[in-house]
């Protein structure tokens, strides 16, 4: 905390802060966690695989790192209680839906508990990669309730800011097609037998989660982005809402030569 | 057994329209198969495991078709529990999920498909177990509640009540190790496992004598004789459930 109040602007933030303490979770709040004690931030950024998340936090991470902000990140099955299970179960065909959804619920409150609540308690910025949004649209896909996942995820810290990186499902088909030469099982929805055709099983697929999201975006207020602009159009644009939430002044960021490849 | 065993409301259901059928002394419930789900619950130590064995043995000499599930007993997410629980990472929300997975996915592929291929499925512990014991660990009900909301709910659940000080002694007596969750070490209820393990235990009987009304629970005595208890059950299982649905002729026609 100390090292926020020594930064300009610490004043307003932390005025944020507790203006919406009251409210930071979907109605429940976590067995043994007290909300008050929770500063820093959580930023979220979701869209599908080619939409350009995971460049952009990597890009987004220099750049706070070298504002002075301390930074963490989470992502979905990166947990250390559940990845390696859940991508066990993945890999074998006799999982079912409930399973996974309690599965990747745990893997979700794992990284809430012992490493996103560290961090905000830290004053740490939070980038995650994904969020439980995803999780509910894969879900809600599959034909499990929504109010059956929006009651599993009620104890969910409320980010400060939701980014939605829009593309269209041709797209991020073309982006991830050039970059590992194959489709995901999963990210293709194969599993829902939509169509023997991969390609179109993936553009099924990928349009009923963007319907989820729709739904999604209105009742939580993501921001909407086009993610098929440049990531140099698409990073500014995002340096510019987060800045104006952490009080940072100058925006201007230029990729270190470690990230310069992703600069396009 | 007590009065409630007597009184003739169905099991709490799911639907409206299942609760409104479900009022009479009914043989043949209000549920979307052919199938019957009894349940055991309480505490460790009240005696259910010993009883709903002895329910089995009667049935299976008597060449019903049915199947037996334990609670935590999938092989599926056996290793995460395992490790969670070795290392310590669990907290009381990912505890009761991971117990939630595990429960799913037993339910999933064995218990609704054997309740629709018409089995009588007898359960040791159900889903009142993660609703006392996660209670006790201060988890939301409402949450749990909505957590759980996909298990067909039971026919008939049987509620073993011992007192505290029976049910606690008798599980001293044969295992005197006890493992940090059961024993209730997670939230810091005393040094002392054994009186840890206490002190949960008798937050987890005051949740269970919650749910008896709720939840319809068929209380059973824990203190009295096995075989009489025994009796009482199987009294009480022969007008609740039509047993000639899962007898050996009628399952060798319906084959047909």
């Amino acid at each position: 905390m100390s090292s926020r109040r020594g930064k300009k602007n610490g004043g307003e933030k932390a005025e944020a802060t507790s203006a919406r303490s009251s409210s930071r979770n979907y109605g429940l709040p976590l067995p043994g966690i007290n909300e008050e004690e929770l500063g820093g931030s959580l930023i979220v950024i979701e869209g599908m695989d080619g939409s350009g998340r995971s460049t952009q936090i990597a890009l987004l991470t220099e750049w706070l790192e070298s504002e002075g902000f301390a930074v963490e990140t989470m992502g979905l099955r990166r947990s250390g209680l559940v990845a390696k299970d859940i991508d066990a179960l993945l890999a074998e065909n006799t999982i079912t839906k409930m399973t996974l959804t309690l599965m990747y619920a745990t893997d979700f409150y794992d990284q809430l508990e012992h490493r996103i609540i560290p961090a905000l308690r830290s004053d740490f910025v939070v980038l995650a990669d994904r969020y439980f949004y995803t999780l509910i649209a894969r879900a809600a896909a599959r034909g499990i309730e929504r109010d059956y996942l929006q009651g599993l995820y009620e104890m969910a810290l409320r980010p400060d800011l939701t980014f939605w990186l829009n593309v269209r499902p041709e797209a991020a088909f073309e982006r991830e097609f050039r970059k590992s030469h194959t489709i995901s099982y999963w990210e293709s929805g194969r599993d829902l037998s939509l169509s023997d055709d991969l390609f179109q099983s993936f553009i099924m697929y990928q349009a009923k989660i963007k319907k989820e999201f729709e739904a999604l975006s209105e009742r939580n207020g993501f921001l909407a982005m086009d993610g098929e602009a440049s990531v140099a159009a698409v990073n500014a644009e995002l340096r510019k809402r987060i800045a104006a939430h952490l009080g940072i002044q100058r925006t201007q960021y230029r990729p270190s030569a470690a990230l310069a490849s992703l600069w396009r | 057994m007590a009065t409630r065993a007597a009184s003739a409301t169905g099991p709490v259901s799911s639907t409206p329209a299942e609760d409104s059928k479900a009022t009479s002394q009914l043989l043949q419930p209000a549920r979307g198969y052919p199938g019957a789900l009894i349940v055991v619950e309480g505490i460790d130590g009240s005696g259910k495991s010993t009883q709903l064995y002895l329910l089995k043995r009667w049935l299976e000499i008597g060449g019903y078709r049915l199947h037996f599930t334990e609670w935590n007993s999938s092989p599926l997410v056996k290793s995460a529990t395992k490790r969670g629980k070795q290392r310590r990472l669990l907290t009381p929300t990912t505890f009761s999920l991971l117990h939630a997975a595990d429960f799913a996915d037993r339910c999933e592929r064995q218990i609704l498909p054997l309740l629709h291929s018409g089995y009588l499925v007898l359960a040791d512990r159900y889903i009142y177990t993660a609703f006392a014991r996660d209670v006790a660990r201060n988890c939301s009900p409402r949450w749990l509640r909505n957590l759980y909301r996909f298990a067909p709910l039971p026919d008939i659940t049987f509620y073993f009540r011992a007192p505290l000080d029976v049910a606690v002694n008798r599980i001293m007596s044969g295992r005197p190790k006890l493992k940090h969750y059961e024993a209730g070490m997670d939230m810091n209820l005393s040094l002392d496992p054994a009186e840890s393990f206490r002190i949960f235990q008798g937050r987890i009987l005051a949740q269970y004598d919650e749910m008896i009304e709720s939840d319809n629970f068929v209380v059973m005595d824990g203190t009295l004789a096995v075989n009489k208890l025994q009796k009482q059950m199987r009294q009480f299982v022969k007008t609740r459930i039509d047993l000639s649905r899962f007898a050996p002729q009628k399952a060798a026609r319906r084959a047909r």
